[in-house]
């Protein structure tokens, strides 16, 4: 017996390994075809859903074209500093887990490399916890809904309202989800052309992939996928695909998701021992509280106010998605484009163009004028310096 | 010679089979009497052990350690002794537990090579698949006591050194010492899920030499690059398939709630380079002349 029939083994080993990668990586067809539906239908269908129950694990990647940091054992992003962190926003992958129990209960965990950091919020607590530090805020929620930090679907009723299965007087002159699924798509038509591709599957639920493409050539972004799960309408997932590029750019959606009730407990948050607990004020902190110990956070929340409030706000030109955002040298105190520069990875980033500084990535083009004014678009960076030159 | 050894045994092949379970039984248990009546074993788990009283003593001696700074879990050590268990397991995981996986793996084939005992280890029909088995089962024993003896002995250092209370995981929850026990024995498990890829190397590698330290530096030499592979961003196409990949994931166990996709893609990893390299290691040994 020749001696070769032993090293079958060997060489079946990995083939067998390699086969059933292959055979993973093929994409799932949906088993169960879904109904035939028009795009205004997913649409409407998103409009609709209620899933606010549920629990899952969303992974988002991004390979937007910078440069990325050797992530090592001790240098992993949780470890990083700011600067490193603002690069990881943009690069590589992240994982995060969701818990929701309606809209008042939520749970999000940002899951780094030996580290996490958790929102916990159960009705108007909201407590923000960074293992790498044991640092722990805490702010109470005003009680107006409108306040709320978190997106307010338009379905979903103020408190003392009427339950919206309920029929009121006028009910018949509220736009239903379907009008305004119309009214949007009739909208975004001019400048998007919006379709509904092939299922797919997502977390392992069939969806509807609604498909948005930018009608023009002036952008930098070839196409927008969104999953929208078929059987509660939510949507599962998005990617972003650059112009003339074969991958998206960036993804994001859920991985495994679970339409169950989660453990209650997890909504409890009770500062851990030694920890430093910082108290927030809402009023202070009418979007997310930046301030809190957010790894990457470069611009202060001081700065942000300067730039909301300051009369030379920031300003669009351009239409669509060929929209370019000018946020004036003024407005930004000098300091943000300074700021940003003085991150050294984002100033190694940066190229010299006529101008300015420019920071090129595959989806986002951002102009740093040498007069300190900002450009940021979805546009090709000869756009940005068409703006800049424009704009006195 | 080797070659008149399976005729001398034909007749007793028929008797042979009947006990084959039997010797089996017996061959693993006398590997495992070989392995820790070893000094060479005792000497690598000690030192294995060392780490988290170096770890232990380092932060009784000194200051208070700002957050933030050094090893994850290093600040919370003075407050509770039990996080000294997880400081060492992370410490241990780059260098310390690969190199005596690589030692104990390296040996097994090239050891008894050396020795010139490897042959009289393989007088039965089906010696030499038995024998591979065997040794390998004794790295993997190896595997799971060398991250336990660093968890059980950083948690019995920092009790000593330090107050014991209730942890605080990653996700800010708070389990007390009995669950933290099951967490460190959670982390064992996973270190040992990692280490049984690069044992499987060490074995393979062991068939190629008789020079058992050899065997044992390759293998080590092995967990380096792929460590070295996985930090160059360049090559991030080939990241999810480094043997050391995971590693590091053996954070996830400290979550709540436990999140186990890293040790189910880990575990899912090793068992490919389980088959890999437990074929190459079948394919090398069975066809080897064995001379020694």
């Amino acid at each position: 017996m020749g001696s070769w029939v032993r090293w079958i083994p060997a060489v079946a080993a990995p083939a067998i390994i390699a086969a059933g990668v292959l055979a993973g990586t093929i994409p799932a067809r949906a088993g169960n075809p879904l109904p035939e539906k028009t795009p205004a239908e997913v649409l409407a269908a998103v409009q609709e859903h209620k899933a606010h129950t549920f629990s899952g694990t969303i992974e988002q990647s991004s390979d937007v074209g910078l440069p990325e940091l050797p992530a090592g054992p001790s240098s992993g992003p949780a470890s990083a500093g700011g600067a490193a962190s603002m690069i990881e926003l943009l690069t590589g992958e992240r994982t995060a887990r969701v818990y929701m129990d309606g809209k008042t209960k939520v749970r999000l965990q940002l899951v780094d490399r030996l580290a996490e950091r958790d929102l916990v919020r159960r009705d108007r607590d909201v407590w923000f916890y960074s293992s790498k530090d044991n640092s722990t805020a805490h702010v109470t929620l005003p009680a107006t809904p409108e306040d709320l930090p978190l997106p307010v679907h338009p379905d979903q009723p103020a408190p003392g309202t009427p339950p919206a299965d309920r029929p009121e007087p006028g009910a018949a002159e509220l736009p239903t989800p379907g009008d305004i699924a119309e009214n949007l798509l009739a909208k975004v038509d001019p400048t998007t052309a919006v379709t509904v591709g092939e299922d797919v599957e997502v977390a392992g639920r069939t969806a509807y992939n609604l498909l948005l493409e930018p009608r023009t050539e002036a952008t930098l972004v070839g196409q927008v996928a969104i999953a929208v799960d078929g059987e509660t309408g939510m949507p599962l997932s998005v990617e972003v695909t650059p112009r003339g590029a074969a991958a998206p750019s960036y993804t994001a959606g859920f991985t495994s998701l679970s339409l169950d009730v989660p453990d209650d407990s997890l909504f409890t948050f009770v500062p851990p021992p030694g920890s430093t607990v910082k108290e927030l004020q809402a009023a202070d902190s009418p979007r997310w509280p930046l301030s809190f110990r957010a790894p990457g956070m470069i611009i202060t929340p001081e700065q942000l106010t300067a730039i909301r409030t300051h009369p030379a706000r920031p300003s669009v030109t351009g239409k669509g998605w060929e929209a370019v955002v000018e946020i004036p040298a003024a407005a930004a105190g000098g300091t943000l484009a300074e700021s940003l520069m003085r991150d050294p990875l984002l100033a190694h980033a940066a190229v010299v163009v006529p101008g300015g500084r420019l920071l090129s990535t595959t989806l986002l083009n951002v102009l740093i004028a040498d007069d300190g004014r900002i450009f940021a678009g979805m546009v090709p960076p000869d756009q940005l310096q068409a703006a800049a030159s424009a704009a006195p | 010679m080797p070659s008149s050894i399976p005729a001398e045994l034909s007749g007793a092949a028929v008797q042979q089979a009947g006990r084959a379970k039997e010797s089996g039984f017996s061959l693993m248990l006398s590997e495992l009497r070989v392995l820790f009546g070893r000094r060479r074993t005792w000497a690598l788990l000690l030192a294995l052990a060392a780490i988290p009283v170096l770890v232990a003593v380092a932060v009784r001696v000194s200051s208070t350690v700002p957050p933030g700074r050094g090893p994850a879990f290093l600040d919370r050590i003075s407050q509770n002794g039990l996080f000294v268990a997880f400081t060492a397991m992370l410490v241990s995981v780059p260098l310390f537990l690969p190199l005596t996986v690589g030692v104990v793996a390296g040996d097994t084939i090239a050891g008894e090579a050396s020795h010139g005992t490897l042959r009289y280890l393989l007088v039965a029909p089906a010696g030499r698949v038995r024998l591979l088995l065997v040794k390998y089962a004794g790295a993997l024993v190896f595997c799971v006591v060398a991250p336990l003896t660093v968890g059980v002995a950083g948690a019995a250092i920092g009790a000593a050194l330090f107050p014991v209370g209730p942890v605080t995981l990653l996700s800010g929850d708070v389990i007390q010492p009995a669950e933290a026990a099951v967490r460190i024995l959670l982390i064992a498990a996973y270190l040992a899920v990692s280490l049984a890829g690069l044992s499987a190397v060490g074995l393979f590698l062991s068939t190629l030499t008789v020079v058992p330290v050899g065997a044992m530096a390759a293998t080590v030499v092995a967990s380096v690059v792929s460590q070295v592979l996985d930090q160059l961003p360049q090559l991030e196409w080939l990241h999810p398939w480094l043997f050391s990949h995971y590693w590091l994931g053996f954070g996830d166990m400290l979550r709540q709630p436990l999140l186990w996709d890293s040790f189910i893609d880990n575990a899912l990893l090793q068992a490919g380079y389980i088959a890999v390299f437990g074929a190459l290691a079948y394919g090398r040994f069975v066809t080897k002349d064995v001379l020694s």
